[in-house]
């Protein structure tokens, strides 16, 4: 599917959708609640683009991360329209979390007018989700979006210590906004209101999972999780090869 | 599921409604009604259960929960009071109502009386606008509520009321 991005006429893989095409060919186009390894979720409708589509006379905004490409479309990825619209997304997100660096830096790219925040309290979380989807992805889902409107925020049930979480920390890691609080020292590490006991790899002595993320790992392979580190097993397979490729 | 002996009758209990709807997600809403309608919230054995009965994760679960105001997570009171604060109601006075049922009752909107048997709610609009400012007791409409009659209305509920 031949499509033409900004004037360039670009080649679109089958169900490849708009933000996923131009981040392909580096052109840029900003996004919050994308990521490639949950897609888009259509959240923060940073990556609105304009669209013209056949047989319609007016362009079009549309979400670039939610939008497979099925026709001959033409897109343009920066314009006064889409960058208001931008603009005003950080605006209304720079009022949650005013304090947040990385927010501030977005405040000035954008050029986005401040306004008072609504918290007293300063927020670090601007709810694109991905923490949400990272639990998932890693087969828990032990926090989700609870409540709504203002109160709307990223939690687990009853604000209690859950069953489910095994201290991975894989939402504070991908976290925009380091909204995600992660408390370590040198044998355990505290997130969502849980302690776990760190488990140092046997080769280098580096803590590198929770107790109970080994565990899961058992539980869901169903083979015994040998405990090193990323680097380690890594450098341990390679010797085991090289073994047997002599 | 790890169940202690005391929790053991509550979950038969709420068992039997759970599993009178197939374990199947779509349910999960009218599960829930149910619960509510029943106990007058949705209580935290019957959240895990309903999780487990369609294989949606207990966070979600409870996102669900919180996210609509017709569920509670707490306890309600027996008599549940819907003071509606709609523009028409609100503009017939809703607040001076709910001045006196603090005055009475001693709970704000969200509240619930400590001998459980007054909670007290607003809702955005019920859709009676002609009757404005409404008042619902546990599903009975009183309309036109002026301040003097919510003494009466408290003690058809038996209830009693700390200033007359």
């Amino acid at each position: 599917m031949k499509v033409k991005i900004n004037g360039q006429e670009l080649e679109a893989r089958e169900g490849e959708t708009i933000l996923e095409l131009c981040l392909r060919h580096d052109i840029p186009i900003p996004h919050l609640c994308y990521h490639p390894a949950f897609g888009g979720q259509g959240a923060c409708r940073m990556c609105l683009v304009e669209l013209k589509e056949p047989g319609r006379v007016n362009n079009r905004l549309v979400a670039s991360c939610t939008y497979p490409i099925h026709s001959s479309v033409e897109v343009t990825t920066e314009s006064e329209r889409v960058h208001r619209l931008r603009r005003n997304i950080v605006m209304l997100l720079a009022r949650r979390a005013s304090q947040n660096p990385w927010m501030k830096e977005l405040v000035e790219q954008y050029g986005a007018p401040s306004l008072p925040p609504v918290q007293t309290e300063p927020a670090d979380c601007i709810l694109c989700g991905l923490c949400n989807h990272a639990c998932e992805k890693m087969g828990k889902t032990a926090i989700w979006s609870m409540f709504r409107g203002i109160e709307k925020r990223i939690a687990t049930p009853y604000d209690e210590a859950a069953d489910e979480c095994m201290g991975c920390a894989a939402c504070a890691q991908i976290c925009p906004t380091q909204a995600i609080k992660v408390e370590e020292d040198a044998a355990t590490r505290t997130i969502w209101n849980k302690k776990f006991e760190l488990v140092a790899c046997r080769r280098c002595g580096k803590n590198f999972a929770t107790r109970e993320q080994i565990e899961y790992m058992r539980e869901s392979s169903g083979y015994e999780v040998d405990e090193l580190c990323d680097h380690c097993r890594k450098l341990t397979l390679a010797q085991n090869v090289r073994h047997y490729s002599r | 599921m790890q169940i202690n002996p005391q929790e053991y009758a509550e979950a038969s209990r709420y068992e039997s409604l759970i599993k009178s709807y197939p374990g199947r997600p779509q349910y999960i809403l009218a599960i829930m009604q149910d619960l509510q309608k029943q106990y007058n919230y949705l209580p935290r054995l019957a959240l895990t259960m309903i999780s487990s009965h369609v294989g949606v994760p207990v966070s979600k679960i409870y996102a669900m929960a919180s996210f609509y105001k017709a569920f509670s997570l707490t306890p309600k009171g027996r008599f549940v009071f819907r003071v509606c604060d709609g523009t028409a109601c609100h503009i017939k006075g809703s607040e001076t109502l709910l001045d006196q049922l603090y005055q009475h009752l001693g709970i704000k909107a969200g509240q619930t009386t400590e001998d459980g048997q007054f909670s007290l709610e607003t809702v955005n609009c019920l859709g009676a606008c002609a009757l404005a400012p409404v008042v619902v007791v546990n599903g009975k409409v009183y309309g036109k509520v002026k301040p003097g009659d919510l003494e009466e209305i408290i003690r058809e509920c038996g209830g009693q009321c700390h200033v007359s």
